[in-house]
């Protein structure tokens, strides 16, 4: 099987290699895309020609920094635990990260799915267990879920601070951006399975730009980029093409859509460097309001627009303005070890994938 | 016998006297060690010698393919086989917790001797101290070792073209305790690779002098052993994605967790950086072995590259960057 794969995207990279003679750019809009190219090693086989720049998918990334303030106040009511996934640890507030709150002995628990925080609920049952709920619409109906599972199985002690995000205002943002730096955009398989192909079908019939619903295999992501390429050349018209439609149907799944309505509304979101999105969020609806964190605990997320110290470029990176190595902390006074800026943070992120698979330089 | 290790069992009477006799003297009997001295005393032909130490802290305690001591055994022996040695004898030190199960310190006696007797070495001295209830987590052991370098091993620098061994799978102790750690109930076959390598030395024989280095890839697992390596002599190194194993449950647990396996501690695996032209000649000795059998030649130095880079099976290439960090679980 492997060495099939091998040849035909040989083939098609030779291909994709030959039809590029002019400068374009790619925007891959989901982290886990991010994090799947650098670790195929796609750029070094492509064409130099051909620039393969991040977009906000990352969900660390684009966590504001007044969010994680929210789970560190909380931290100092008594009897409450934060449990988190281990890659938000290290985001910084406007003063400090989780992680700097666990040395301070302060109560914050890594999980590794929805499930786990039940499972910490019930055994931990003379706690407040309030959870980092951040992600888009791929781990939205997986939050909605368990807070079904906690109301039917009469758990109160388990608490959702969310941070969800939405993909389709996003794009439409950066791509009614005066100065727009990509040519095509390579649309993330996971959210598509989803909300289906609806949410993405404005950026070629809208903005005109050739655009591929993806998934996470080299072959996949290989193939997009032909499609793409192939609609920048003018060999075929511009259009929606689907090359994941092993799990993206144009629907969507429903149950899980259904999921998410049920327990969420449509709000406002801030996304970290990028700034407020009309209706880019996911936040718990009435009906469920007993589980919403900032009911329960009455506090509310600060927008801190003052996060880029020390001239991250987040930013500006998140909406495929610079890659990372242009940014002046790159691998100097930003690395995972020491992450300045979320995209860093996360193995999602822009930057930490850069940093660790090498981006365009081996 | 009592159930539980009480504070009393470390004062040094009569209680400590039992659990020494009963346990520790029941699973490392020999002569030098029940010799009743303070210190260990033991004839040592001449040559160079290695010496070393490590403490354990592993949580949980017992773990698929191994426990506690099975790992302080092995982890010195293999720190030793890395430095070209054939280990001979180790002590053995442990802090308990009160209220240790004492069937559970017997447990992990009765495997340090099995594994002792694999590795050929003897525990000839030991020390128990029992600490308050919550002032450590169960059981921490700590091993120290000694043994006879090979006189033909001789660490030099590394320069390009030097072939890269690794003498099996990828990443298997580090998921087997993750697994375990936070119970994330995943089905398949999560064993810890943890095992003695020491036969290593004997295997090679005089072809031990074709080995230029030897690093278990414990801690930071398999990359950050090569990134290290690839710092110290300033030369990049280029990895054959395809020649490396991973178990496919391995492989699947890290897809989904969003990690990567080569920075996962493996317990029970060596790598060899040998001269160049001679790589497959070494493999041939170590494949004989039980439990090196997957060895292959994964790639080699390479003054080429300025890191450590993977080439991808498809022809790319990343680099292979040293994580300070622990991994972490990512969202989504
Ligand atoms: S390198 Fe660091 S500081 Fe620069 S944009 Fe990336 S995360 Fe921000």
């Amino acid at each position: 099987m492997i060495e099939e794969d091998k040849l035909l995207i040989g083939k098609t990279v030779e291909k994709i290699n030959k039809t590029i003679t002019e400068d374009i750019r790619i925007m891959e809009i989901c982290g886990t895309h991010t994090h799947q190219i650098a670790r195929f090693g796609i750029k070094k086989i492509l064409s130099p020609k051909i620039r393969l720049v991040s977009g906000p998918g990352c969900p660390v990334c684009v966590t504001e920094a007044g969010y994680i303030d929210a789970l560190i106040k909380l931290l100092n009511y008594e009897n409450v635990v934060v449990a988190s996934f281990g890659d938000l640890l290290r985001v910084s507030g406007s003063c400090g990260n989780l992680e700097e709150q666990i040395t301070l002995g302060k109560k914050v628990v890594t999980v590794y799915s929805p499930e786990d925080v039940l499972n910490l609920a019930q055994r931990r049952k003379g706690e407040n267990i309030v959870f980092a709920a951040v992600g888009f619409e791929t781990t939205a109906p997986l939050y909605a879920a368990l807070i079904k599972m906690a109301r039917k199985q009469k758990i109160n002690n388990l608490f959702l601070l969310t941070s969800l995000k939405r993909m389709e205002p996003v794009i439409r943002f950066i791509l009614e951006k005066g100065s727009v730096n990509f040519d095509a955009m390579l649309c993330p398989g996971h959210v598509a399975a989803i909300t289906g192909t609806a949410p993405f079908l404005p950026i070629t019939t809208v903005y005109n730009m050739p655009a591929v619903i993806c998934g996470f295999e080299a072959m996949d992501i290989i193939a997009s980029i032909s499609i793409l390429c192939r609609q920048l050349t003018g060999e075929v018209p511009v259009q929606l093409m689907n090359t994941y439609k092993r799990c993206v149907c144009d629907a969507g799944n429903t149950l899980a859509l259904h999921l998410i309505n049920e327990v969420f509304q449509i709000s406002d979101a801030n996304w970290r460097g990028i700034g407020i999105i009309i209706d880019s969020a996911f936040t718990i609806n009435s009906d469920f309001e007993e589980y919403d964190a900032l009911k329960k605990f009455n506090i509310e997320i600060q927008s801190s627009p003052n996060v880029f110290l020390n001239q991250c470029d987040c930013g500006k990176v998140l909406i495929g303005e610079k890659t990372p190595d242009m940014c002046v902390n790159f691998g100097r006074k930003c690395s995972p070890e020491h992450p300045i800026g979320p995209c860093m943070v996360s193995s999602e992120g822009a930057c930490a994938a850069y940093y660790r698979y090498g981006g365009n330089k081996v | 016998m009592n159930q539980r290790i009480m504070l009393r069992h470390g004062d040094g009477g009569l209680l400590t006297n039992n659990l020494i006799r009963d346990i520790f003297y029941k699973y490392f009997d020999n002569e030098i060690l029940t010799g009743y001295q303070d210190s260990a005393i033991f004839q040592m032909k001449a040559g160079r010698l290695a010496f070393t130490t490590d403490s354990f802290v592993v949580k949980p305690i017992f773990f698929p393919g191994g426990d506690i001591g099975k790992l302080a055994v092995c982890g010195t022996v293999n720190d030793l086989t890395s430095a070209g040695a054939v280990p001979l004898y180790l002590s053995a030190g442990f802090v308990i917790e009160e209220g240790f199960e004492i069937e559970k310190l017997d447990l992990i006696a009765s495997s340090m001797s099995s594994i002792c007797k694999k590795a050929g070495v003897k525990i000839v001295a030991g020390d128990t101290k029992v600490v308050e209830k919550g002032s450590a987590d169960g059981i921490y052991i700590n091993t120290s070792g000694i043994g006879k370098v090979h006189k033909f091993f001789n660490p030099r620098k590394i320069t390009s073209g030097d072939e890269i061994i690794l003498t099996g799978t990828v990443g298997e102790h580090g998921t087997a305790i993750l697994l375990k750690r936070y119970e994330l109930g995943l089905k398949g076959d999560f064993t810890s690779d943890c095992n003695p390598l020491s036969e290593i030395v004997s295997v090679l024989g005089d072809g031990i002098k074709h080995v230029k280095l030897m690093r278990d890839p414990t801690r930071g697992g398999v990359a950050n052993a090569l990134c290290e390596i690839s710092d110290s002599y300033n030369i990049g190194a280029i990895i054959e994605e395809e020649k490396l194993q991973i178990r496919p449950a391995v492989k699947s647990v890290h897809e989904l967790l969003g990690t990567d396996p080569l920075y996962f501690a493996c317990e029970g695996r060596m790598i060899l950086v040998v001269e160049k032209g001679f790589g497959t000649k070494i493999l041939n000795c170590i494949n004989m072995l039980d439990d090196c059998q997957n060895s292959q030649i994964i790639g080699k130095f390479d003054d080429l590259y300025s890191k450590v880079c993977v080439r991808t099976w498809l022809g790319g290439e990343r680099i292979l960057a040293i994580l300070e960090n622990q991994m972490i679980s990512r969202i989504c």
